[in-house]
């Protein structure tokens, strides 16, 4: 097990009139460089699940574990984890603190007390991963950005650890379909050139689960499906009862079958749609 | 119809800078030339800093044009003792609820802005009393917003807009951070308001699915208006869309995919029942 969890449960205001369970008996397992979707409908606890993946939820029964191990309480062991395991929340560019987009991404490795010659070193790498070119940007104020570019470098300023997990909290809210895109793209990237483990929460399953190698379903904080897509998008019905919905190429081959058209349903992507409404007419498609 | 539609909201030659970036190459905002009519549902759309937020905030006097003018029924937003009044015509929804939930309850909340009208305390109650009976709300009345989904939450933001008794409601994509069924809840709401209320709603989104619902989209492009008209027309424009950045419906884009494949297809089909119902007229064999 790269990175999972045992038996996870977490409550909220434990011992008081509003304690609320926000996670109960959450276990789940998975592989380096894979990519998962964690979806859910608003309050299943997909964020609290997230939190606890790099340490800053700590459990109230179950574990946690990162490369085999337990996650202890220890203060400086945390921290060590925060290191390896990345976290990207929602809205990011809404926590930018500093006055150029250098001292925003240098923020993180500067902490790990790194000498301020191999934080230039991240800086620019980092920026190179996300697609951003570090002379251009580096000195200028982070709200000078468009709202994409300032996504790219929340998730810059992330990068810039070099974790091994990188986990994002609804990424592409308020991003057009072309940043959204982009955004997806690098993500997908990472993953395979550089091995890059990535969990997203997300409530938009559209051209992200394409990259997906399996899926959690979270509802009520109970894992309640888990696996990859080909299983979790076979019966609409199911999801459609968890309140949650298809993605949209997924959700018209399902029409289409039930019209009597025998055609696949596993099928995330314009191109495999129309390649497979080929097939009805004996062409190959393109 | 044979009467004229009444305007709402009118801007005439509208242009907008931010301060400091008089000099930079475009405007966030120029030439704008467009009106919104009374009880209409209009669909704004357009890539990452193209103007659209801009264009709301001049709508409701939080911005004042740099250049031309914004008139809400008739009265210039540049008019600073008119400000109180244009704001009633027209409520912003944000995309974010939390940033705009202020009280400690439901009802408080709701009522905020109807307590800062100084209005008489019996009709504060009643017109909170209609708004949250029209928008499903009544049962949480009593409740801290904070423990509310998201989609409650924006609901609760939408009631104390509509309890001004707006004659518009602009909306910055209002269900960017919300689930499926919140979503389904705020887009039933919006056709609701406009059929039942005649309320005009301005609404900006990234999702092709919720501009298809509109009666009129607009596109906006480095802060120029750069095509308006039906869904029907505009967003089975993909060569425009797509040089923008933009994307259609995933219908609407596989029907063009397999239009190119010698599919027979309506060439203004946005909806996915419209794509399955052609392809199974289609007789394809089995």
């Amino acid at each position: 097990m790269f990175i999972g969890t045992e038996k996870l449960t977490y409550t909220y205001m434990s011992g008081t009139p509003f304690a609320a369970t926000a996670l109960n008996e959450v276990s789940f397992s998975l592989g380096k460089g894979e990519i998962t979707l964690i979806i859910g409908p608003s309050g299943s606890g997909k964020s609290t699940l997230i939190q606890h993946l790099n340490g800053l939820l700590k459990p109230s029964s179950g574990r946690v574990y990162f490369k085999g191990q337990a996650i202890g309480s220890d203060k400086g062991e945390l921290l060590r984890l925060r290191r390896r395991i990345g976290l990207v929340f929602q809205i990011p560019e809404e926590h930018f603190f500093s006055e150029t987009i250098y001292d925003e991404i240098a923020f993180a490795p500067r902490n790990l007390g790194l000498a301020e010659s191999e934080v230039r070193i991240r800086v620019k790498d980092a920026l190179e991963k996300v697609g951003l070119r570090a002379e251009q940007l580096q000195y200028r104020h982070p709200f000078q950005l468009s709202a994409g570019q300032k996504r790219l470098v929340a998730v810059a300023s992330v990068l810039s650890m070099n974790p091994e997990v990188l986990i994002l909290d609804e990424p592409t809210a308020g991003l057009d379909p072309s940043h959204r895109r982009n955004l997806f793209a690098l993500l997908d990237n990472l993953n395979r050139s550089g091995g890059l483990t990535v969990i997203i929460s997300t409530h938009h399953l559209d051209d992200v689960v394409a990259l997906a190698h399996s899926v959690f379903v979270l509802q009520g904080g109970r894992m309640v499906l888990a696996g990859p897509p080909s299983e979790i998008f076979t019966t609409r019905e199911k999801l459609y009862d968890l309140g949650l919905s298809l993605p949209s190429v997924t959700e018209i081959m399902h029409s289409v079958k039930e019209k009597g058209l025998p055609v696949k349903t596993n099928i995330y992507t314009l191109a495999g749609a129309r390649q497979e409404i080929n097939r009805l007419k004996g062409r190959p498609g393109r | 119809m044979v009467n004229r539609p009444e305007i709402i909201v009118e801007a005439r030659n509208l242009a907008y800078h931010y301060p400091g970036e008089e000099a930079t190459s475009f405007p966030a905002l120029s030439g704008i030339n467009v009106a919104v009519y009374r009880g209409e549902y209009l669909a704004l759309i357009g890539p990452n800093g193209s103007g659209k937020t801009t264009l709301l905030k001049l709508f409701n006097a939080l911005l004042v044009p740099s250049d031309g003018e914004v008139r809400v029924e008739g009265v210039s937003t540049i008019d600073e003792v008119e400000i109180p009044r244009i704001r009633r015509i027209c409520g912003m929804i944000f995309q974010n609820p939390d940033n705009q939930l202020v009280a400690t309850t439901v009802e408080e909340d709701i009522a905020f802005g109807l307590e800062n009208l100084a209005l008489p305390s019996a009709e504060i109650r009643q017109r909170v009393g209609e708004v949250a009976r029209m928008l499903n709300l009544e049962h949480l009345l009593q409740q801290p917003p904070h423990l509310l989904s998201g989609g409650e939450k924006q609901r609760v933001a939408i009631a104390g807009v509509l309890a001004m008794q707006p004659g518009c409601i602009l909306m910055d994509e209002p269900t960017a951070m919300l689930d499926t069924a919140s979503r389904r809840d705020v887009n039933d709401m919006v056709r609701m308001l406009r059929q039942n209320h005649n309320i005009a709603v301005v609404h900006v989104t990234h999702f092709p699915e919720e501009a298809a619902f509109a009666e009129r989209v607009i596109v906006l492009n480095q802060g120029r208006l750069v095509r308006q008209g039906p869904p029907k027309a505009v967003l089975t424009d993909l060569s425009l869309l797509h040089s923008l950045g933009l994307q259609s419906t995933a219908a609407s884009e596989l029907a063009a995919l397999l239009r190119e494949d010698g599919f027979e297809l309506p060439s203004q089909l946005l909806h996915n029942r419209e794509l399955v119902d052609s392809l199974c007229s289609l007789e394809l064999k089995s």
